[in-house]
């Protein structure tokens, strides 16, 4: 890979994966390929009802079964809660079909099955709610018991005044759209390895978002200092959004392991993925808008609901998620709402593949177009008019350092041909436009959103960098080489990444949030800094200049403006240790934003530093007479302030234009009586090759003052943008208005129907 | 009841106790150490499972590890040889196909296998190979463009000899 | 999701294999490609005692042509190696269209044909693990007495999901089944019984030997569309074949199979009749479609509702026929 004369040698080149070459060769380990010494496997016994009492359990013929180690209910876990609702083995109540009651460790998987299989629990059935209308209709029974009525949780939020803001417009529209529940389909089904057979220490091999949230978690269930529980994750094998904390299994593998005095093995298979796996609920945004004629935005009113499942875990982020985001993308002078979270006895829900945000973007946007269409409005100028801007300062005080929408979406429509196709595409042919904004970390979980690195450097001038921050196939742990590099002016290549144990990996709250690239890159980029400036002080002797003066760059140090003069950063590092000083170079450093969590009750308050931007136009073919959409193509524009890894960023364009794609078009878990219908592979709708569209990209970079090299997040930030932007386009092509994902068929036809009896308008 | 079973993978020749009721994958994995090879939906529709077997990508999940007596069985840990990659492996890390790298192996066989049979393929023709595997990382778009850079027609810079 | 305990017998000729089924009856289970049998055993709806696997016999592994211009297929012949025919891509292009549309190219390469024209019938509350059925009634092929996709259906509704069955049956194909000391020889159309749980008419103890499609004349055209959510994966969400002659008279020998939304596919006589009647035009094409949902009975909201099956039902026809009409137009040019 040349290295270039530009200013910087290594960021913004096309940089392969530095593991990718073990993952081509089936060399990398994901937690199923680990195998211990003495190691059992684990089954857990899941309820068959959704909503009932617990009579009997009797586990006494599955105790008998040759090869069975050890055996737990309820009264194995000292009464463990793992959530405010939440048992981890149900004691007398079940909430869920698949809540976990009992679990089985043998000497194998086969015995570990049919061992519980032996295991006999009976119920007695009560009725069940399995969705957000019936869990809220008056009389409805109250699911848990030390709750008034069926709502998990509420926030609300009120930004300005919204009253005078409505007063104030020329056009209010009310719609209310519909998400529906989905999976995460990644490869890599859920799997836990524990070994708790010493007394203080448990080791957990996982795949994770964040070992920080798991260890806490299992710290506190077993009652360890955190510093005792050892998560390691050598491999995850996807995750979007739906391994982020510990589940059930993790802490049942533990309570196993310790009864059996053995590591305990749970591999969650094919058909438990769709109970096990927290992932998006179906939901329902009513949101008012008010405009001025001109189409100027004035204030939005929302009410969101959500369906919780039987326990709310940690869902109750996405009311404040909600919330906060609906005043993030246009300016607006007020908004008012109201998040709320319903109990069901469908399976505990958490975020599908861009964090529940997907759904109110697509009901947000949408919504916006079809104000566009009230006013006669183009709906790109709509958005050129209302975009917030670089030093805009929003509602909730979130301020913007660097801002590219306007670019991204000056930038799609000119590269799609939107002005020579919006309104003048043939019958069933549509263009739609969707725009989005997501924060790169920021505080909420914590008061602190650090992350940690060191590194340290071997005499021939290679680098050990260690990091909490996994890499769940977004490049992570490449883009901090890259910093690293560009950092100390070497290579990527001489760089290996350590990471996935927190033994050894310095503290980092995990991938999630999107925070990796800004937070932990600039965790990174102090250490390397502090370590440049160990050797910059050994070649500052040397040459006789300020170590302000030297240049760090393909891998050579020298004099700014004399590289002739250069010598080897080996030679450096060499001389470093062979001084008197005898000094062997580390570097360590840590990050956390200067900014400050939200006020607790107004949700005021600057929290993240960066935000990405991002406008994607979508062109769909729709078959009018059997609903199917076809996407044509997507122009995907987005600011990442700076792209570290150009071909990195392009993966994770292209992987989330393609999930949102998916959430539009395909996923949904078809529920009833809270149990999934299509719970495999071939019934769950995934996309697959054919379904793909034509990508361009557009990267904009803003350089934002804030992150390393200017960077800002890509991990979340696309996905942001694709469901509206194809919702749109479909609306467009068949002249009627979609409200509902995933847009099947069937939706498109009803949607005809419904058209035909309405005479809607023209497009 | 156990039988004996006499196994080729990548060249090499095992013999291991096995029941009738073990797949391929069972046997690759937990008796041979072959990790390479991933576990998946275990219903044949996902194509994390997948091996070659007489030049076509196969669904070790859904094989028997007993009919696999006397037939030459590659994995991914057989087709780099004397380190150094597969045309196919070195196009997926240098086009940014490979994510998480989970269905890497799987969808890397099934490429092989493609190109082994049909060294031009067209687009269509990609996607009908890869349309039994999934990933939701790259969306398949990377590896795509891996597949077709590999697979050039020779005189425009193709790297792929056809043939095992 | 794993298999369980099972005698495994892998027979060297059709002699043995006709003796050992013979011997076991409802105990034992052919195996061919694997891809359905595997499938439904890791669920746990098959249990088979013993399973019997065809690969090593010769006889079922050939594609030839007879002096009578019949083709016939061995049972054991893989759906890739047939895809990539090139004697069936000559003679039977609609039918090797079908077969190439069948699940993935991956399941293709193991899976036969002989497998995919006796496919299991599917249906979301069957087709689950037993932790998934063990929260539900037994229904009536389970062992119990409901049905869960009609409520209060006396009969299993799972549906036929087979590609290659509608072609074989359009392209009037036979089927040749075995048992000991007897050889049946089957028309496609026959094969298949409107019932979700005895789906054919196989005896326990019979297997498909070979598939026979008779010669074609020139002056005949067919054709197979399949509609589904994803391409190159999918069942379908509906699919048809279609196959018509031309003699000095007009439109003759019409045949149209829609299938994967019933139990069995659907042959439109009734619909076919009209078209034989009005000829291939663009009225009796619309008039074909509407009569055809009359001939559809009573479908399940398995996959889909209802609603929309007897919808796509409709397009199909006006499709197939449409790309029939062409197709004749072609040929006569």
């Amino acid at each position: 890979m040349p290295r270039g004369s530009e200013k910087y040698s290594v960021i913004g080149k096309r940089q392969p994966k530095l593991d990718a070459v073990h993952k081509a060769t089936g060399r990398s380990q994901f937690t199923d390929d680990v195998v211990l010494p003495n190691m059992l496997y684990g089954k857990i016994v899941r309820s068959t009802i959704p909503r009932g009492k617990i009579l009997s359990i009797d586990t006494s013929r599955a105790e008998r079964v040759p090869g069975v180690k050890a055996v737990i209910t309820h009264k194995d876990t000292g009464g463990l809660m793992v959530g405010p609702d939440q048992q981890l083995l149900c004691e007398d109540m079940v909430y869920y079909f698949g809540d976990e009651v009992a679990a089985v460790a043998a000497v194998d998987e086969e015995t570990a099955i049919e061992a519980a299989g032996l295991i006999k629990v009976e119920y007695e059935p009560l009725q069940p709610l399995f969705s957000i209308e019936e869990a809220t209709a008056e009389g409805a029974p109250v699911l848990h018991q030390y709750f008034e009525d069926n709502y998990a949780d509420e926030v609300t939020m009120n930004f300005g005044d919204a009253e005078k803001a409505f007063a104030e417009s020329d056009h209010i529209r009310v719609d209310e759209f519909i998400v529906n529940a989905g999976h995460n389909t990644f490869a890599e089904h859920h799997v836990v390895i524990a070994d708790f057979t010493l007394p203080n220490k448990l080791s957990v091999w996982t795949p994770i978002q964040s070992a920080l949230l798991i260890q806490k978690s299992m710290a506190q269930d077993f009652g360890l200092p955190e510093s005792n529980v050892r998560i390691l994750s050598l491999n995850t094998g996807g995750a979007f959004s739906g391994k982020p904390s510990a589940r059930p299994h993790h802490s049942i593998a533990a309570l196993l392991s310790r009864k059996s005095g053995r590591p305990v093995k749970i591999r969650i298979t094919a058909d438990e993925e769709f109970i096990v796996c927290r992932s998006g609920s179906r939901g329902k945004f009513t949101l008012k808008t008010g405009v001025k004629k001109d189409g100027t935005l004035k204030a939005v009113e929302a009410d969101i609901l959500h369906d919780c499942g039987a326990y709310i875990e940690i869902q109750f982020i996405m009311l404040r998620f909600f919330g906060l985001s609906l005043q993030l993308l246009y300016k607006l002078d007020a908004e008012r709402y109201r998040g709320r979270l319903v109990y069901t006895n469908n399976p505990p829900y958490f975020f599908p593949h861009g964090g529940g945000l997907v759904g109110l973007r697509f009901a947000f946007d949408s919504q916006f177009d079809l104000i566009a269409r009230d006013l006669g409005l183009d709906p790109v100028e709509m958005r050129l008019k209302n975009a917030v801007d670089k030093g805009y300062t929003t509602l909730s005080k979130t301020h913007y350092a660097s801002c590219g929408l306007k670019e991204c979406i000056r930038k799609t429509a000119k590269t799609s041909g939107w002005k020579k196709k919006y309104g003048k595409l043939p019958p069933f042919r549509g263009i739609g436009i969707g725009c989005g904004v997501i924060n790169s970390g920021g505080k909420g979980l914590y008061d602190h959103d650090t992350s940690a690195a060191f590194l340290k450097i071997g005499e021939d001038g290679r680098v050990s960098l260690f990091t909490g921050l996994p890499d769940m196939g977004q490049g992570s742990h490449t883009t901090m080489a890259m910093i690293a590099a560009e950092t100390l002016g070497i290579v990527p290549e001489d760089i290996t990444v350590i990471s996935g144990d927190t033994d050894i990996a310095p503290m980092d709250i995990g991938a999630f949030s999107q925070r990796g690239t800004f937070t932990t890159g600039n965790a990174v980029k102090v250490a390397a800094l502090d370590a440049r400036k160990q050797l910059e002080k050994t070649a500052s002797k040397k040459f006789g200049t300020r170590p302000s003066a030297l240049v760090f760059r393909d891998k050579k140090v020298y004099p700014k403006g004399t590289p002739e003069k250069a010598v080897s950063f080996e030679d450096v590092v060499s001389d470093t240790l062979h001084s008197q000083e005898g000094r062997y170079v580390m570097g360590r450093g840590f990050y956390n934003p200067p900014t400050e969590r939200t006020d607790p009750v107004t949700y005021e308050g600057n929290a993240t530093l960066a935000f990405s931007f991002g406008a994607q136009i979508a062109e769909v073919e729709v078959d009018p007479e059997t609903g199917i959409v076809k996407l044509l193509n997507m122009t995907v524009a987005h600011d990442v302030g700076r792209a570290i890894n150009p071909l990195a960023v392009e993966g994770q364009l292209d992987g989330q234009v393609f999930s949102g794609m998916a959430q539009t078009l395909f996923e949904e878990c078809i529920m009833e009586n809270g149990m999934v219908l299509n719970s495999s592979p071939v019934e769950y709708k995934l996309p697959r090759p054919f379904e793909i569209p034509e990508i361009a990209h557009i990267i904009v970079e803003t350089n934002d003052p804030y992150g390393p090299y200017g960077a800002k997040e890509v991990g979340e930030g696309p996905i942001m943008c694709t469901a509206q932007a194809i919702a749109n386009a479909v609306s467009n092509a068949i002249g009627y208005p979609v409200k509902e994902l995933p847009i099947t068929p069937e939706r498109v036809l009803q949607a005809l129907r419904q058209k035909g009896k309405n005479h809607a308008p023209k497009k | 009841m156990k039988k004996i079973l006499s196994l080729t993978v990548n060249g090499d020749t095992y013999e291991v106790a096995v029941s009738p009721w073990k797949t391929l994958l069972d046997v690759l994995r937990d008796n041979l150490g072959l990790m390479g090879t991933k576990r998946g939906c275990s219903i044949g529709t996902c194509g994390v499972c997948t091996v070659i077997i007489d030049g076509k990508a196969i669904l070790s999940c859904l094989t028997l590890a007993l009919e696999c007596e006397g037939k030459a069985i590659t994995t991914i840990e057989g087709i780099s040889s004397e380190g150094s990659l597969h045309p196919v492996q070195k196009s997926f890390i240098e086009n940014g196909a490979i994510q998480c790298g989970y269905c890497s192996p799987g969808i890397i066989m099934t490429a092989k296998a493609l190109l082994d049979e049909n060294p031009h393929p067209s687009d269509d023709e990609i996607k009908e190979a890869l349309a039994g595997t999934f990933c939701r990382c790259t969306g398949h778009v990377k590896i795509m463009e891996a597949i077709k850079k590999v697979s050039q027609p020779a005189g425009e810079g193709a790297s792929h000899a056809p043939g095992k | 999701m794993r298999l369980p305990r099972f005698e495994f017998l892998k027979p060297a000729s059709l002699e043995e294999s006709l003796g050992l089924l013979e011997k076991s009856g409802r105990k034992a289970k052919v195996l061919a490609g694997g891809t359905d049998l595997l499938v439904n055993m890791k669920y746990g709806v098959l249990r088979p005692e013993t399973v019997v696997s065809i690969k090593a016999i010769p006889e079922l592994c050939s594609i030839s042509s007879e002096k009578d211009g019949q083709t016939i297929i061995g049972a054991s012949v893989t759906l890739s190696d047939l895809a990539g025919n090139s004697l069936i891509a000559e003679r039977f292009p609609a039918f090797q269209l079908a077969v190439r549309s069948v699940a993935s190219k991956h399941i293709r390469n193991m899976a036969s044909l002989g497998g995919n024209i006796c496919f299991d019938t599917r249906c979301w509350y069957y087709n689950q693990s037993k932790l998934w059925r063990d929260a539900r009634e037994l229904c009536h092929r389970t062992g119990g007495s409901v049905c869960h996709a009609i409520k209060g259906s006396k009969r299993c509704h799972a549906i036929n999901a087979s590609d290659t069955a509608p072609a074989l049956i359009a392209l009037d194909a036979k089927i040749a089944v075995m048992k000991k000391g007897q050889k049946r020889l089957i028309p496609a159309k026959e094969f298949y019984r409107d019932d979700g749980i005895r789906h054919t008419v196989l005896e326990p103890e019979e297997m498909v030997t070979s598939i026979q499609l008779p010669e074609g004349n020139g002056n005949s055209q067919s054709t197979f569309i399949k509609v589904s959510m994803r391409k190159g994966i999918d069942f379908a969400t509906g699919s048809i074949a279609a196959a018509a002659s031309v003699n000095g008279k007009g439109v003759a020998g019409v045949r149209l199979v829609v299938g994967s939304i019933a139990s069995a596919p659907v042959l439109l006589e009734k619909t076919a009749q009209l078209i034989i009647e009005s000829g291939l035009t663009e009225k009796s094409i619309e008039k074909a479609a509407e009569t055809a949902r009359s001939e559809l009975g009573t479908l399940t909201n398995l996959f889909t509702t209802a609603g929309y099956k007897r919808h796509l039902a409709e397009v199909l026809v006006k499709r197939a026929l449409s790309e029939l009409k062409e197709k004749i137009g072609r040929a006569r040019k």
